[in-house]
């Protein structure tokens, strides 16, 4: 064997044979060459000095035709013309993942005349690109990122990822201003406070007084100001919300204490303005932080969908896109392509993938009658088949429509903390209102029953409401992330303690989703190199199973001749002129041997010149910690369900075998869904744990989705909650520290509404002065964040 | 005249403060903060090279802008 050299444009190592030599560097394959020479006459080979060590993916050299970027119905959808005249798009780009790939990409495009500027993100590979239309055309942008050795797809961003980036910017404009306003407001609240208690003179507070407005204004009508937006809102829709509570009150002492600083009489309150809209702005942001978008999980799914087909016209084979085939039109199908359009198959045979509608990883065999789906994929086949829908009725782009509406219509369980609110803020505004009138006609002094009216509404300072739910969701948050839970949306711990049914995928969520060798029977000693390199020319996944279980250091690989793969019976190949034969009991009964199967798994029989040599039992087994975690979770009071695609003898089996009672097999996707739609008809929030893409619109119907952190893409994007490590104990513990959270909501909510039911009648009583009320609005503030902290309690890991 | 002393002590440093305040604000504003490893990295491609490129790319846009004028005059 002659030694490993690295290729010079994508650093893997490869035997020094194969390697394409060319001036003194050496290539694994054409693309890098042309890749290396191309940066090189750019002027762009400092690439590799900031590459390192790190390793590329090799180009791909087949990308569709670059050309139909450039048609006016593409323009129209993804890209924007900016205001200077300049049009501009959004593409993710395929194959970054180093710092030195954003460099590259980035120089590459701007040293093209024409684009003006380009913005490569390096968290999430999306780019913005701005570029003259005149001087160069997007296909030959797409076409240069993918001459350099990346690929790039456009996604739309004007959805909902744009306004939540925007949305989250705007809050940490609006928080720097209130933290800087508030820290410097410290600093005169200490002379305030110094001067309240050893004596001060008038016009050195009238000062201080006079700083303290200056620094409250932009906190209150700058970083106040969604809360006045959302008291617009609030009245519009005759609603009476937390942000009417903030901005009422906020205001009134702002206004009274401008009032007190000029007439020089009293105690100003703009430190308590600059404190509740800072408070309650970060509890705010909090909350706002961690929201999902729909619209990536959309950008995801259509990539799932191939944009081209091929189509037979006039005995020719063209290239159309998916939009304009119509009914009855002939596609031809490569193995490892992903139909795009529901057809019937009417030349050549093979297996298929159709795991993303079913769940199940067997291969489906399909011949010349039988109809092929949108999204299932070709391992092997090679056919023709008659399109029987067109693109936007085919089941997938079915799929995605009701996956929208399904995100889209998601039910929301309002928290219990804005319910609160609701009653809480009116019940306030109402009192300190009634206080006002009752004060006046006992003492008929305007001035004194306005201060008192406005200390109630000081007083019933919602700093502790507002930071009860976030700060308890945060903790629990942090938690569940260091157990490998991943919580996306903090309001989601609250719903998820409310669960009453959870539903459950069978194949890849109760299961490792992947058959294994339960039992092995060796008939009679054998060279099992031979049963190994018969396997290993085989993707069928018990091919793969059974390959596994006898693999060890010692085998080798033989070469074996004309190897035949048998659909749905098995592998047969020739070794040293006599017959290998690995398969099913079918297979072995074609082959003149007689055996009877008896099990309720599935059986692989291997046979060598007509003689039985092994059989093996296989089952996709449930997750070890499947029924353990499953009897917990039930314990809590919870309803478990499993909905399955698979059949009803195996779905049988496994609700057995982990102790579920109820369970429903042979569901479509859409069935699943509806199931789970009718659990909420009936009032139930229901929780569902899947892992494919047959579980994506059950998923997105359930209150709570739940995806394991090795299932698809989509599954995960759909989700709400990811279970990282993949294990099923980290699913109950993601209910128990849900509940935990949802049980210090309801403390913290109940502290701050006893400080309020003491303090309250004293600020109505008149009794309240200003130090007190401070003291008592910070004690309030640290008893939530102190107790939330006990969440931490009993996970100390 | 003491308060006269502390009033200006408050003021040049609240306004001092508000200084570095705004200067934050507009880096938010114009995104140098959205991509955090982009922003941690940079550190590593802040050569010779960037500010020419920077450069070339103003007068690219500068001098697109201007075609753009002389094409379409409004």
């Amino acid at each position: 064997m002659s030694k490993k050299i690295k290729c010079d444009h994508c650093h893997l190592e490869f035997s020094e044979d194969v390697m394409i030599e060319d001036d003194g560097h050496y290539f694994c394959c054409n693309g890098c060459q042309g890749v290396f020479h191309l940066l090189s006459d750019q002027g762009l080979d400092g690439f590799y000095k900031k590459l390192g060590d790190e390793k590329l993916a090799p180009p791909s050299q087949q990308y569709e035709d670059s050309s139909n970027f450039n048609a006016p119905a593409f323009y129209e959808r993804f890209v924007t013309l900016n205001k200077e005249g300049f049009c501009e798009v959004s593409l993710i780009i395929e194959g970054i993942h180093c710092s030195a790939c954003v460099w590259l990409n980035e120089k590459a495009l701007l040293n093209m005349d024409g684009v003006i500027a380009t913005n490569i993100n390096y968290t999430n590979n999306k780019a913005k690109i701005v570029w003259d239309d005149d001087v160069v055309k997007l296909s030959e942008i797409i076409d240069m990122i993918r001459a350099i050795g990346y690929n790039a797809y456009p996604y739309d961003a004007s959805l909902q990822e744009e306004k939540a980036n925007k949305e989250r910017k705007d809050y940490y404009l609006r928080i720097a201003v209130a933290v800087f306003a508030t820290m410097n407001m410290m600093t005169i609240m200490v002379a305030q406070y110094a001067g309240y208690f050893s004596g001060i003179s008038p016009e050195i507070k009238h000062i201080l007084n006079l700083g303290e407005w200056a620094l409250s204004t932009p906190v209150l009508f700058y970083s106040g100001w969604p809360f006045f937006k959302g008291m617009y809102y609030g009245l519009k829709t005759k609603t009476v919300n937390m942000d009417t509570l903030v901005a009422t009150g906020s205001l009134l002492t702002y206004i009274y204490s401008i009032y007190i600083t000029l007439t020089r009489s009293g105690e100003a309150y703009f430190d308590s303005v600059t404190m509740i809209v800072s408070f309650v702005l970060v509890g705010k942001f909090l909350e706002a932080l961690s929201k999902k978008s729909i619209a990536d999980t959309l950008d995801i799914m259509s990539q799932h969908l191939p944009s081209d087909v091929k189509v037979v016209e006039d005995e020719k084979i063209v290239t159309k896109n998916v939009n304009d085939v119509t009914v009855n039109a002939v596609v031809v199908l490569s193995s490892g392509d992903r139909v795009a359009l529901d057809g019937e198959v009417i030349d050549g045979s093979g297996n298929f993938d159709e795991s993303s509608l079913t769940g199940e990883s067997d291969p489906i065999f399909k011949q010349k009658g039988d109809s092929v789906i949108s999204g299932t994929v070709s391992i092997d086949a090679d056919i023709k088949y008659k399109v029987t829908k067109d693109y936007a009725h085919s089941t997938m782009s079915h799929i995605v429509s009701l996956l929208e509406n399904a995100m889209n219509n998601k039910p929301k369980i309002q928290q219990l903390a804005n319910k609160l609110s609701e009653y809480f803020s009116s019940t306030i505004l109402l009192l300190s209102f009634f206080t006002f009138i009752a004060w006046y006609f006992y003492s008929s002094s305007f001035e004194q029953s306005f201060m008192i009216a406005i200390s109630v509404i000081v007083i019933a300072c919602p700093c502790a409401l507002a930071l009860a739910t976030p700060v308890a969701t945060l903790v629990g948050l942090s938690i569940a992330s260091k157990r490998g839970i991943l919580f996306k949306e903090a309001a989601q711990l609250e719903t998820m303690a409310k669960a009453d049914v959870l539903a459950l995928d069978k194949t890849g969520t109760i299961t490792q989703g992947r058959p294994e060798v339960v039992q092995s029977n060796f008939l009679k000693a054998f060279d099992t190199s031979m049963l190994y390199s018969l396997l290993l020319n085989s993707k069928h996944p018990i091919a793969k199973a059974v390959a596994n279980s006898i693999y060890d250091e010692k085998l080798s690989c033989y070469e074996l001749e004309r190897f035949k793969n048998i659909a749905s019976q098995g592998i047969t190949a020739m070794y040293r002129g006599k017959m290998l034969a690995g398969g099913n009991a079918k297979l072995m009964r074609t082959i003149g041997l007689d055996v009877t199967s008896s099990s309720e798994y599935s059986e692989f029989y291997f046979a060598y010149g007509g003689e039985l040599l092994a059989e093996f039992e296989l089952f996709d087994m449930p997750r070890e910690d499947a029924k353990e975690a499953i009897s917990k979770i039930k314990k809590m009071g919870i309803e478990v369900i499993m909905l399955t695609g698979d059949h009803q003898k195996s779905a049988q089996k496994v609700a057995q075998l982990v102790g579920i009672e109820k369970y429903e097999a042979e569901l479509t996707p859409e069935e699943k869904s509806a199931y789970i739609t009718k659990l909420h008809e009936d009032g139930k929030t229901v929780v569902m744990a899947g892992d494919g893409i047959n579980d994506i619109l059950a998923l997105a119907s359930s209150d709570i989705a739940i995806a394991m952190g090795n299932g698809s893409d989509i599954a995960i994007e759909v989700s709400d909650v990811v279970l990282l490590n993949d294990t099923f104990s980290s699913l109950y513990d993601s209910f128990k520290i849900s509940k935990r959270t949802f049980r210090m909501i309801k403390q913290n909510l109940g502290l701050s509404l006893v400080y309020n039911g003491i303090t309250i009648p004293l600020a109505m009583a008149g009794y309240v002065i200003p130090l007190v009320a401070a003291i008592s609005m910070s004690i309030s503030s640290l008893l939530v964040v102190g107790n939330s902290m006990r969440i931490k309690l009993g996970y100390k890991d | 005249m003491d308060s006269w002393v502390i009033g200006m002590m408050l003021g040049v440093s609240v306004f001092l403060g508000s200084i570095a305040v705004v200067a934050l604000m507009w880096a938010i504003k114009k995104g140098q903060f959205d991509d955090q490893e982009k922003f941690l990295n940079s550190a590593l491609f802040d050569d010779v090279d960037e500010l020419n490129d920077a450069v070339k790319l103003e007068t690219k846009k500068k001098e697109a802008m201007n075609k753009k004028k002389e094409y379409r005059p409004e």
